[in-house]
């Protein structure tokens, strides 16, 4: 079993907060100590916590034998998985998109959008998405030579990409932003719908369920207008989109726009917030970046690296199996630590530098095997643009400020990133 | 007169296969054909296998 104090850190969203390093040095130690083993924080049930990166491609390329869907996917209080269970007829899902599901239905609904997202059609996206990188550039230019770097342009510029590509309109862009810091930040008193860390399971539970039902009456409003009048848009494709022969179920649609509208600008919104904050602290890496166009692909690759913005994964096993050695048991619970994984010593020299010539950079941050994240091309896309158009302005820029992570266990990345600079 | 180069792409999650780039990172030089990767090759991003790759045109 994991020590007590190392189990409750790595469940704990403040572990996450501030610099991050709590909960670095936790896995750290679980690497070193006991890679594999169970811990049992309190008030959750016992899990196996997978720290290693080979171990974590081992659960992830085997999808059949370790499911996503049977338990909660997100490492879950027992009080609070009880009253979900309450709520949604037995369920451990307040939602039903592509992280809660398992084949057929899994490979079905992925099918949906996944031409949308290959790199021959966001190819296509390019010149527009290069326009509206420019223009956050501007913003950030008329700031002065000082801003937040995450919520002056990290946050607003993947939020406008995914939004215009959703087909929501631009005037909705603060209110999805706002939605999607709740349900990713309820553990955060700064982001978290009632404006406070939640006291206990119910109201922990009344703010999911105020976010998601916000969410759904905005998106059953868009499927009725998206089925009446088709778009070029992907709210369209979801809202007109067919799985073994029938629409999208309810749940399931209204599932597939929150973790559009949500992860797909989050994710790529902390990793730019965090690479920049990486090259602040890091004169000699954005030196090398600058005069070097070439090295963008590392940057991009090595700040999804360094951030890995989400930090888990549950997977239940489906019948007994042998992992490095260890019996897992049919219906174990499994965590998936990306963040570990990916400061992974037997992997990555001097994990815990940050190099953006880095090669080969094999990290987890996208997952792997059939649930690899769907917008990865995307969100690259997103950032070797910004980054394009961004370093050959930027003449430097350092740190002005104390940056910090959100309180969050499940998706996380900077909240503020203050730096000075100077641009042409 | 070779072959022009190919490209073949992951059903899973997308990545490409560029003959004339090849993918150094996987020990594949540029200009290895698709032909001549293993047949144990696995997709760099997600860990498909070789035969669920399909040639595309780009």
């Amino acid at each position: 079993m994991i020590p007590q104090d190392i189990a409750n850190t790595i469940v704990d969203p403040t572990a996450f907060g501030g610099s991050g390093k709590r909960v670095e040095d936790a896995f750290t130690w679980l690497r070193q100590e006991k890679p594999l083993s169970v811990a049992q924080p309190d008030g959750f049930d016992p899990f196996w916590v997978v720290t290693r990166h080979a171990d974590i491609l081992e659960v992830e390329r085997q999808n059949d034998l370790f499911h996503n869907g049977d338990r909660a996917t997100i490492v879950t209080p027992i009080e609070l998985d009880q009253k979900v269970r309450m709520v949604m007829g037995g369920s451990p899902h307040l939602v039903r998109a592509l992280v809660q599901m398992d084949n057929p239905d899994h490979a079905a609904y992925r099918r949906v959008t996944y031409g949308a997202f290959l790199p021959q059609n966001l190819k296509k996206l390019e010149g527009r998405i290069r326009e509206i990188a420019r223009g956050f550039i501007d913003h950030m230019a008329s700031l002065g030579s000082c801003c937040d770097f995450a919520t002056d342009v990290a946050f607003l510029y993947p939020l406008h990409v995914v939004m215009e590509l959703m087909g929501v309109p631009e005037s909705d862009e603060p209110r999805m932003l706002k939605l999607t810091q709740e349900l990713f930040g309820n553990a955060d008193a700064e982001l978290s719908r009632s404006g406070n860390k939640p006291e206990d399971a119910a109201q922990a539970l009344a703010n999911l369920q105020g976010t998601v039902g916000e969410f759904m009456e905005y998106f059953n409003a868009i499927t009725e207008d998206r089925r009446a009048n088709p778009r070029d848009d992907l709210a369209s494709v979801i809202a007109n989109g067919q799985v073994f022969g029938a629409p999208l179920g309810v749940l399931e649609a209204m599932s597939y726009y929150i973790i559009a509208a949500t992860a797909g600008h989050d994710t790529t919104s902390s990793t730019t917030a965090g690479a920049m904050w990486a090259l602040a602290d890091n004169p000699g890496e954005f030196a090398k970046v600058k005069a070097n166009p070439a090295l963008i692909a590392g940057l991009v690759e090595e700040s999804i690296r360094w951030v890995t913005p989400v930090k888990h994964f549950m997977r239940t096993a489906t019948s007994d199996a042998v992992l490095d050695g260890r019996i897992i048991r049919k219906g174990d619970w499994l965590m998936l630590s990306y963040p570990s994984g990916n400061r992974d010593e037997s992997v990555f020299t001097d994990p815990f530098r940050f190099d953006i010539e880095r090669s080969p950079n094999k990290h987890v941050a996208f997952g792997y095997g059939a649930h690899i994240c769907l917008g990865q091309h995307l969100g690259r896309m997103e950032m070797r643009i910004l980054w394009e158009e961004l370093l050959p302005r930027l003449q430097s820029v350092e740190l002005n400020g104390e940056p910090a992570y959100m309180d969050a266990a499940f998706v996380c990345g900077p909240k503020r990133v203050p730096i000075s600079f100077r641009m042409q | 007169m070779s072959e022009t180069f190919k490209t073949w792409q992951c059903r899973t999650c997308g990545y490409i296969y560029d003959e004339a780039m090849g993918e150094p990172d996987e020990g594949l030089p540029a200009g290895m054909r698709w032909g001549d990767i293993p047949a144990d090759f696995r997709c760099p991003l997600c860990g498909t296998a070789k035969t669920d790759f399909d040639m595309i045109e780009i």
